[in-house]
């Protein structure tokens, strides 16, 4: 078996890919955490405000609490890439 | 501004023989909010009911209930109609004696005979169903009943069926299942029920009808066609009814609404059998001219009088008082939360911040511009008060996008600087912005063909940027937290919440000085170079420390449960990145759209003018329209939806409680009607 000798080209050119993927696992990772979280809020909070539509800004606040995670995620895939 | 409209609280005193005219005084106004009076022996209403409905109530129901049917019949909604003009009371007290009783009765009958012939086409289809599984049979279905010796089975099979006895079958083969007709000696009768049985047999009742199924299906569906025909000529005239009555029900309606609003008001006073009291709140700046015009219309024969209120303990209901730019925001703050009337009212901070927020992570020309004109059509549309403050504030936020648009220098994802060049090239006239490329950092990716050149989105300075407003922005949130507590809280509890948000804000900074004494950031200061003072400390570590120390003692002292909750301070700051994030992401899709659509569609197809050229130009296009169409949606709904959620969770969650009392003036906004 031959020896693979790495190049200093062929390290910077996976160490970009490296990037790629650490920056797709952020976004795709955080989005199905958000997701989770959302999912059991969400119907919750759709029950809520068809029992009573006065809490619906309230209900939008707690939907939207796990946002916070994927836009972790994207700003992490942002300076990952740039 | 930044706080609710002064309340008075007013005390109405009169004999009950005064109600009438002060009642329809009051209304008039619109100014007056009613306490309800409820009979539990309240300190100083000893001896006092609650009143009766005043004369004519009754009637007045009656008569809206009925107006209110004949609209149901024509689907007027009264928000949804245009006020073309005011109707006066008598011209519609003698539109509704002479007219109205005619236009009931007429469309009553109408509705009568529609209701009617609606019952009859669903008896035909009904019928026609039933025929539907003897059509293939050429059959007089006279001759399918009534026999002595023999039984006449009809109906579903599942599979074939095989009889013993002497009969007479036809099938007709189905998709699922076929439709058999047997005929057999009524003595075997007991024997091939028994044989159908196990051909898992759907017996189907035979229709009473002369002739064969076929013809009586025509038939049947001429008849529909007839009815149907019927059905249209009465909802012609119920149109031409509708087209000329409409403002006279709409106006009728409020007649009679406001007729029984008024004439119920003294449910909700106390009173005794010779006089009344009623009770409620009306803004302070208003009182001496209610009290004025109550003294006029009952000479003199009418006692108000104006209360102390307690502004922290009294039910005081709240009105908002702002400035009229930021008024149609006030729906974003009800959808939240109404302030209480000692707390500081936001309006005003969300009517400027939203529209930024939003311009800053939509920040295009193109969808800035798309926005403003849906706004702009959709506004004749939208007929309620809600609809209207809604796109006022859209229309807002798309004129910040076309500002921040040309301040990112992008349109639909290309510089608009190019674009203008493209347009301008038309006319050969000189680009005057050619060499422009953004006045503040840009955000164009380094994505396809079109986007030759360039250096990249400047994403840390973005981001910094963004952290820098999210800073300040709940600094801003804890500063007002501390003068709501001032205003709200008493005693030794009132020292402690207001240095609880202080220590929030000292913590916050600290941590901000500690990073920036440890690490060199773009568009921050940097402490690194301050001089060691002592044990590896630098002065920037120093102060941090002290800060953080401090305010984490400050909030502690209020609720020691208060420090499992520090790491939010770190999670709010940056949530604020989302401003640069989600702006960011739209920024791509763009971009992408237009790569797909033009870099590998539309310009190799412009290349090659064959058919395979032209459909290919077809398919960008497509994929243009359809991809930029999505990402408004994206963009409006993000925008929006990141922009209010930034206020509603990072900022109001600072300082803000809400949960005050609508302010609710007796009386109607009259749109059809006039005095």
């Amino acid at each position: 078996m031959a020896d693979v000798v790495m190049t200093l080209e062929m390290v910077q050119a996976s160490q970009v890919g490296m990037k790629a993927i650490g920056a797709g696992l952020a976004v795709g990772l955080t989005g199905l955490g958000t997701g989770v979280a959302e999912m059991g809020i969400g119907s919750a909070a759709v029950g809520a405000v068809a029992e009573n539509k006065d809490i619906f800004g309230l209900a939008l606040l707690f939907t939207v609490i796990p946002e916070t995670i994927v836009i972790f995620g994207l700003v992490v895939a942002l300076l990952l890439l740039f | 501004m930044l706080a609710p409209k002064p309340m008075s609280r007013l005390l109405i005193v009169a004999s009950r023989d005064q109600a009438v005219p002060i009642v329809s005084e009051l209304y008039r106004e619109n100014l007056f909010h009613i306490e309800d009076f409820v009979d539990q022996g309240q300190e100083g209403y000893e001896g006092f009911k609650i009143g009766t409905p005043l004369e004519g109530a009754t009637e007045a129901s009656t008569e809206l209930v009925k107006v209110r049917a004949i609209e149901n019949v024509f689907a007027i909604h009264g928000e949804d109609v245009d006020a073309k003009q005011k109707l006066s009371l008598p011209q519609i007290r003698s539109q509704i004696e002479k007219d109205l009783p005619g236009i009931e009765k007429e469309v009553e009958g109408l509705a009568g005979v529609r209701s009617k012939l609606d019952a009859k086409t669903k008896e035909y289809e009904q019928k026609i169903q039933e025929l539907a599984p003897f059509v293939e049979i050429p059959v007089d279905l006279t001759l399918l009943r009534g026999f002595r010796f023999f039984s006449v089975f009809a109906g579903y099979v599942n599979r074939d069926v095989s009889i013993t006895v002497p009969h007479e079958m036809q099938v007709v083969k189905g998709k699922e299942r076929s439709f058999a007709l047997v005929v057999v000696p009524e003595k075997n009768r007991a024997e091939v029920e028994r044989q159908l049985q196990e051909a898992q047999f759907q017996a189907v009742t035979i229709p009473e009808e002369t002739g064969t199924a076929q013809a009586r299906t025509v038939y049947y569906t001429e008849q529909i066609v007839s009815v149907n025909k019927e059905i249209d000529a009465i909802n012609e005239k119920l149109a031409k009814i509708k087209e000329t009555h409409t403002d006279l029900l709409v106006a009728c309606e409020e007649a009679f609404r406001a007729k029984i609003e008024q004439t119920e008001a003294p449910l909700r006073f106390a009173t005794t059998s010779k006089v009344f009291v009623a009770e409620g709140w009306m803004p302070a700046d208003r009182t001496q001219e209610l009290s004025a015009a109550l003294d006029k219309v009952t000479g003199g024969k009418v006692f108000v009088s104006e209360l102390p209120v307690d502004p922290v303990n009294d039910p005081v209901p709240v009105e908002f008082n702002n400035p009229s730019f930021a008024k149609p925001t006030q729906m974003l703050m009800d959808i939240y939360s109404r302030p209480k009337y000692t707390e500081v009212d936001p309006t005003l901070m969300l009517a400027i911040v939203f529209p930024i927020f939003f311009g800053m992570i939509l920040g295009d020309v193109g969808y800035g511009l798309l926005l403003l004109i849906m706004c702009l059509a959709l506004r004749t549309v939208f007929k309620g008060d809600d609809g209207r403050q809604f796109i006022t504030v859209l229309r807002n936020a798309s004129i910040s996008t076309i500002i921040f648009g040309l301040l990112f220098n992008e349109f639909l994802g290309f510089k608009f600087s190019q674009v203008v060049g493209w347009i301008l090239g038309i006319g050969h006239v000189v680009n005057p912005i050619e060499h422009y490329e953004s006045l503040i950092y840009s955000r164009h990716l380094l994505i396809g063909a079109t986007e030759a050149g360039g250096h990249g989105p400047a994403i840390a300075e973005l981001m910094i940027v963004s952290i820098w407003i999210g800073i300040l922005h709940i600094t801003l949130g804890r500063a007002l937290g501390m003068i709501n507590h001032a205003r709200q809280d008493h005693g030794e509890h009132r020292m402690k919440c207001v240095l609880a948000n202080f220590g929030w804000i000292t913590v916050m900074w600290g941590i901000i000085i500690a990073i920036w004494s440890m690490f060199a950031m773009p568009l921050m200061p940097d402490l690194r170079g301050l001089p060691v003072v002592v044990s590896g400390l630098s002065l920037g570590l120093i102060v941090a420390i002290v800060f953080i120390v401090m305010g984490v003692i400050f909030i502690a002292r209020d609720s020691p449960l208060e420090i499992v909750e520090l790491p939010t301070i770190i999670s709010h700051v940056l949530s604020y990145a989302r401003l640069m994030a989600v702006g960011l992401s739209s920024v791509a899709i763009a971009m992408v759209v237009n790569y797909l659509s033009i870099g590998m569609f539309i310009g190799p197809g412009l290349e090659n003018l064959s058919i395979v050229g032209i459909v290919m130009i077809i398919v960008g296009a497509v994929i243009f329209l359809l991809g930029h169409a999505l990402n408004l949606a994206l963009g409006i709904l993000g925008g929006g939806l990141h922009s209010i959620r930034l206020h509603y969770v990072e900022f109001f969650t600072k300082f803000y409680k809400g949960g005050g009392r609508k302010y609710i003036p007796f009386g109607m906004k009259r749109r059809f009607t006039e005095d």
